[in-house]
């Protein structure tokens, strides 16, 4: 069985984000890293890896600097690593057909990914990349288990959870799993600087990156909040949840 | 508002990318397991089992030693890891340095084949802890008169004396013991249970109250043969050892004054006094100003000199200058960040007085400010100034 | 430019968010046509001013949510610009229909004006996109982001039956967990401070963030004195969060509790003193007693639409 796990890059959760001249400043953030919920899916992978002997493939699509993400998934335990290298942006739609191709290459039987990545915040990359494979998407999981030929996945529902079962090759989408996530060790960080990176443009998959209709026109800052309002007495309690229904849109 | 690294000249973009990986390792696995539960077990005045098999598990230990199941790095990643350990506690650093460059070493310098064999792998792993005993309660600075002696007595030998200041000596599995055998300083590996041999914990510091510190004590303590380090005679053992632990030191006071700077940069930053945050005013910014210059200066230095270990061209003079200068910064940073807190900075929300205090320990450990002076006071003049005779 | 909506499953009827994809397709096109699976509230549907066609799309497999089937038996009635809302459900099933109809999707969209040109959220509401949608698009609104179309409409209630097979079997249910969520994972945080007088009003908080989905959160001084978990603690030595709404309830604002959340993106106090500190930093702030405050807060969120 080969697992493939998407991953994408991302600014550290906690560093600043600058936005200079209508985009963010990349040159500005102090730190990178695997977008949150694919480290969930990469954990997953590794246990598939470690209980029924999956081979595990991480695939990255972004410039040259997502690479390291791919050393990292290496250095805690993935076997085969591929770069989509693009360094443009682009619609979901050919943004999911390049990692759709890549998953084809890589010859995966099912694919991991995150069910979010922590920049773009959308969510649309593992159905996307389902659909383009023709294959059924089970999203919001927390852990999926090889069991006879099919996998058994948790994820959640509107109402708690509940466990599926999928008959055959499936995309994943994870949310926080239960699992601790793995460290690399230093051993792993020496193989994983011997591991190769098959990189692959755009072009040598065979798929265009026409940004599909959607244009990001500019970044900017969240406009700013208005000033604190303070209210007096017990009563105010309601018109302040009001405001944070309508004003702030935070409830 | 995660911990932010000062780093204003970029020095970290010398290093390579798998020195990089290692300290974000590092630095991750402090801010998870050693930031959240330092304050408390400072206040218990106890080293985390855990932190020892996280430590081992992260494959850190014994850094720059080759072979024997040890890490294979560079001198200058050892010097980030022991960076990143003390921006968490000066007491985690210093169990990797005894660990490493104090236990480690000596056995896999001047040990024999089945010595190495037996103990490097576990040491390496986190399973065996060492310690490293040379400082006796009347010979610190002085070691070279020593007292502890060791003697032959048939298939065995047996110790007497006694060892002060021993970091990890209550918990360690072995103990590195430099002893007399005709007047010879000489290397002996001492395990946990062995007759005649305890290590009782020193108990009411004030400082590295996160790391164990213990007194070795042998009363006829009697050890095989089989046990002595054959490589080294004379205090070009211990003082070789001492020599890569100083080293480390040198990166780990950066980290110590890097946590201090972050600390205190972002209290000013939010601490509001005469209706404007204090970071405002000039005295506080002269103060942040200096921490931010001095700390440059020590990661030049501390890289540098980890750029001269790797390639071998060192003399132990470099690293005395780097160890006393880095500490001796990182101290007075500590206080002019506990200055900055204000009132606040005696309390343990923040780290500024627990570094500060440890720095103190950190001054005199590993040959202190002063020693360090005179020898580049020797090195300077060609005149030893340690004794009053010639 | 013709618009379908695809209105989520609602047990209780219409999917509350209805009302305002409407509204947003009323900005971009003219009427719009709302396709409903498994066809729970399409008479309460086709009232809503602007709806043009109802289509209730039933069959078995709407009785399992499947992204990849529902997508193929929804995808063949759509025409033109695609809106949802930006649920779980939403945004697994709009990325879905996209891919499968050849499109790129836009999700969880804060406006929308015709042209089209859209404006989301982007590194977690640090910065927001401008977006300009050429052709048809799938986009996901975000709920209560947008307001409601009025009622008042008649529009034609069909129905379609759909015979795709299901490819997700649910091998069983298992309840919520009685778990907290963590203050660090939250999206809304509501923690007590020593003004709650004693452990055990913390019971008040945790029924307020149950109506929420909040996770509990506590300073320093409360989990000291009253022996609450560290887990729970914000703050300097505690967790430092950054939730999109972080409620301090009898929490005066000392600068170590403020270090850890003052990143929040609102914060609302409820707090006696108006000299309290944390009014300094809150967006919204509530002078009275928490034990009057709370009550008519929760009512109010409770009666929330």
């Amino acid at each position: 069985m080969k697992v493939a796990v998407l991953i994408k890059q991302v600014p550290d959760t906690t560093a600043r984000i600058s936005i200079a001249g209508g985009s963010v400043d990349e040159g500005s953030i102090s730190k990178w890293t695997i977008s949150p919920y694919d480290e969930y899916a990469l954990e997953a992978a590794l246990k598939l890896q470690s209980e029924s002997g999956a081979k595990v493939v991480a695939i990255t699509l972004g410039p040259q600097r997502s690479s390291k993400s791919l050393i990292d998934a290496a250095a805690v335990g993935a076997d085969e690593l591929i770069h989509v290298l693009y360094e443009g942006t682009s619609g979901s739609l050919s943004l999911q057909g390049a990692l759709a191709a890549a998953v084809r290459k890589s010859e995966a039987d099912i694919v991991l990914a995150g069910k979010q990545a922590a920049d773009t915040n959308s969510g649309s990359t593992a159905p996307g990349v389902a659909q383009m494979l023709g294959l059924p998407c089970v999203g919001l999981v927390s852990e999926v288990k090889a069991v006879d030929g099919n996998f058994v996945a948790t994820r959640s529902t509107s109402s708690g959870m509940e466990r599926v079962s999928v008959n055959g090759p499936c995309v994943f989408a994870f949310d926080k799993g239960d699992e601790e996530l793995r460290r690399p060790n230093v051993r792993g960080i020496m193989m994983a600087k011997k591991k190769p990176i098959e990189s692959l443009s755009p072009a040598d998959l065979g798929v265009s990156m026409e940004d599909g209709g959607v244009n990001v026109e500019s970044v900017g800052y969240p406009p700013e909040k208005p000033a604190g309002q303070t209210f007096q007495g017990a009563a105010s309690a309601s018109e302040v949840v009001t405001k944070l229904r309508e004003e702030a849109n935070v409830i | 508002m995660g911990y932010e690294a000062l780093d204003f000249y970029d020095v970290d973009s010398l290093l390579t990318d798998e020195e990089r990986m290692i300290r974000d390792v590092v630095r991750d696995w402090v801010d998870e397991s050693v930031i959240p539960k330092i304050e408390n077990a400072c206040r218990e005045g106890v080293f985390l089992d855990e932190w020892r098999q996280e430590l081992g598990g992260m494959g850190i230990l014994g850094a720059p030693l080759k072979g024997y199941g040890c890490p294979g790095l560079s001198y200058t990643a050892y010097g980030v890891i022991c960076r990143e350990l003390e921006r968490g506690d000066s007491g985690i650093r210093s169990f990797a340095s005894v660990q490493g460059s104090l236990a480690m070493y000596p056995i896999w310098d001047f040990g024999s084949e089945e010595q190495k064999e037996k103990y490097l792998p576990g040491m390496a792993s986190g399973e065996l802890i060492g310690c490293f005993g040379l400082t006796e309660p009347d010979y610190g600075s002085n070691p070279g008169d020593m007292v502890t002696k060791a003697e032959e007595d048939d298939d065995h030998y047996i110790l007497n004396g006694a060892k002060m200041w021993i970091t990890n000596g209550t918990i360690a599995d072995l103990a590195v013991v430099w002893a007399k055998l005709d007047g010879v300083i000489r290397g002996f590996i001492v395990e946990k249970g062995d007759e005649g041999f305890s290590a009782p914990e020193m108990k009411g510091k004030h400082s590295l109250k996160a790391s164990v510190t213990s007194e070795l004590v042998f009363q006829d303590c009697k050890i095989p043969k089989d046990r002595i380090l054959p490589g080294v005679k004379g205090l070009r053992g211990p003082f070789s050892c001492l020599n890569n632990a100083r080293y480390g030191i040198s990166w780990g006071a950066v980290g110590a004054a890097q946590s201090c700077f972050d600390s205190a940069r972002s209290y000013a930053m939010s601490r509001i006094q005469f209706d404007h945050p204090i970071a405002a005013y000039q005295l506080v910014q002269n103060k942040l100003a200096w921490m931010l210059r001095e700390i440059t200066k020590a990661q030049l230095l501390a890289y540098h000199l980890g750029v001269k270990k790797d390639s071998g061209e060192w003399v132990p003079e470099h690293i005395s200058l780097a160890k006393m200068n880095n500490v001796d910064i990182a101290l007075e940073i500590a206080r002019v960040a506990r200055d900055i807190h204000g009132a606040n900075g005696i309390l343990d929300e923040y780290p500024v007085m627990r570094h500060m205090a440890n720095l103190e320990s950190v001054k005199t450990y590993e040959g202190t400010h002063d020693i360090h002076n005179l020898i580049l006071g020797r090195h300077i003049t060609g005149i030893q100034a340690f004794t009053r005779e010639a | 430019m013709s618009v379908t909506i695809v209105s989520e499953p609602h047990e209780e009827g219409m999917h509350p968010t209805l009302p305002q994809l409407v509204r947003a397709a009323s900005v971009i096109g003219e009427s719009c046509t709302v396709i409903i699976p498994g066809g729970n509230g399409a008479d309460e549907a086709s009232k809503i001013q602007g709806v043009g066609k109802v289509i209730k799309l039933n069959g078995a497999c709407f009785s399992v949510f499947d992204s990849s089937t529902w997508s193929t038996a929804i995808s063949g009635l759509v025409d033109g610009t695609v809106l949802m809302a930006t649920t779980p459900v939403g945004r697994e099933l709009s990325a879905s229909i996209a891919a499968g109809l050849g499109r790129s999707v836009v999700q969880d969209v804060t406006s929308i004006a015709p042209g089209i040109k859209v404006e989301r959220p982007a590194y977690s509401g640090k910065a927001v996109e401008s977006i300009s949608v050429s052709g048809d698009a799938v986009i996901t609104i975000r709920p209560n982001a947008i307001e409601s179309a009025e009622s008042g409409g008649s529009a034609d209630v069909s129905t379609v039956d759909s015979g795709e097979d299901l490819r997700i079997a649910v091998l069983e249910a298992i309840a919520k967990a009685g778990e907290r969520l963590d203050v660090s994972e939250a999206d809304i945080i509501i923690s007590g401070g020593r003004g709650l007088g004693d452990r055990s009003n913390f019971e008040k908080l945790e029924s307020v963030a149950d109506s929420l989905g909040a996770a509990v959160g506590a300073s320093r001084a409360v989990v000291d004195e009253w022996g609450l978990p560290h887990s729970m603690q914000v703050g300097q030595t505690g967790k430092t969060v950054t939730p999109s709404l972080y409620i301090a309830v009898g929490i005066s604002g000392a600068i170590q509790h403020l270090a850890g959340m003052r990143s929040s993106r609102y914060i609302l106090a409820i707090n006696k003193d108006p000299e309290a500190p944390i009014f300094g930093v809150a967006d919204y702030g509530i002078v009275a007693q928490w034990e009057d405050a709370l009550p008519i807060l929760h009512e109010a969120i409770k009666s929330l639409p």
